[in-house]
């Protein structure tokens, strides 16, 4: 029974924590302030 | 103690067995997405081209012919159009700027990208043209999706405002990046004068009137990176020509724009570099990390058996005591 349990709240925190991390998401930031190019650059 | 100790490795090696596939299966195509705010600007040139002056309306040969390509993430349009799409979605506003061996501009053409950013289906909404002409994109345009497969895709052309298939060809070392090779071909069509045409006071109106149309065939080839979906190199085979009308003084057609388009050197090793790093990254989340956590699962698992095992070894009998040797006698 209480390696049951073990592997219960083991199971629990992994899907806790993948749940967070992408319920979490990453930051989209702002729109970059560079033209759209008229110009040849001289390098990337 | 040793039970404690067991039970703690049981857990643990639940945790990470559990996390392998989680993170394969279900972090990764939540966490994989094309940002927003991502701003890139692509170089090619076509050499030796051939292109319409427009003085004499004659085609000649050039020395190079350059094309500067730009994408801009559209950060508040995307959060606009997030909101009723109900997905991650980025825009895209690019820009495709062609310069002659002068410097003047050839042609200058404006489109707006909108897709979704896990898996780069297009995404309708107001906005969405190209050159100004509202177009309602199916299939891929400028990169494939995570994890590409070896497959045929729908491909948008931009030029002709129409989606035909890009055919998978195979696969293929790129400077020591394996990449799968894509090729389209799109036939000779009727397409758009562009809306700004290199000599002022010429405009797409004015050059209908006279019953020129604009025809175009290319032969599209890229290079993806299959597990990121970026192309490292493209190339385009690319014809325009001018037919019928009164513009061009009695002939059938004239050659607007020939060449083989690549790109530029500096621009190849600047994005095999940049695609081999976030290959890393995606490698990570689909093979490294799950098969990693996998394992270390397997190793705490079977320590916590061990150490359970020996928890529940019984005490073994005492020692039997071994007598002094007897004498032997023949």
């Amino acid at each position: 029974m209480r390696a049951l349990i073990a592997a219960a709240i083991g199971f629990a925190v992994a899907l806790a924590l993948v749940l967070t991390i992408t319920a979490m998401g990453s930051p989209t930031g702002k729109t970059s302030p560079k033209p759209l190019l008229t110009t040849v650059p001289a390098h990337p | 103690m040793r039970r404690k100790a067991s039970l703690i490795l049981l857990a643990l090696a639940v945790f990470f067995a559990a996390l392998s596939p989680l993170l394969r299966y279900y972090a990764f195509p939540r966490l994989a997405k094309i940002p927003a705010n991502q701003y890139q600007d692509m170089v090619l040139e076509a050499k030796n081209a051939t292109l319409l002056d427009y003085g004499t309306m004659k085609a000649r040969t050039v020395p190079e012919v350059t094309i500067v390509q730009t994408l801009k993430g559209n950060v508040e349009a995307s959060e606009k159009i997030e909101k009723t799409a109900g997905r991650d979605v980025v825009v895209w506003d690019g820009l495709s700027y062609v310069q002659g061996p002068d410097g003047k501009m050839v042609s200058k053409i404006p489109e707006r990208y909108i897709f979704d950013a896990h898996s780069q289906e297009p995404v309708h909404a107001t906005g969405e043209m190209v050159d100004g002409d509202p177009v309602k994109r199916q299939g891929i345009e400028f990169k494939w999706p995570f994890l590409t497969e070896k497959r045929d895709y729908e491909y948008f052309d931009a030029q002709a405002r129409i989606t035909a298939p890009i055919h998978y060809k195979g696969t293929q070392d790129f400077r020591g990046v394996e990449v799968y090779y894509f090729e389209q071909t799109i036939p000779w069509t009727k397409v758009p004068f562009p809306n700004t045409m290199p000599v002022k006071g010429i405009t797409p109106e004015s050059v209908a009137k006279t019953g020129t149309t604009r025809w175009y065939t290319t032969v599209r080839k890229f290079w993806v990176e299959p597990l990121t979906g970026a192309p490292v190199y493209g190339e385009e085979i690319h014809k325009e020509e001018l037919r019928g009308g009164t513009l061009l003084g009695g002939r059938e057609k004239v050659t607007a724009f020939a060449g083989h388009v690549k790109m530029r050197e500096d621009y190849i090793e600047h994005t095999v570099d940049l695609v081999k790093s976030n290959r890393t990254l995606v490698l990570l989340m689909t093979s490294y990390l799950p098969w990693g956590f996998l394992i270390l699962g397997g190793l705490l698992l079977s320590l916590s058996l061990y150490l359970e095992a020996r928890s529940r070894r019984p005490d073994g009998p005492a020692p039997t005591k071994v007598g002094e040797p007897e004498p032997v006698t023949a």
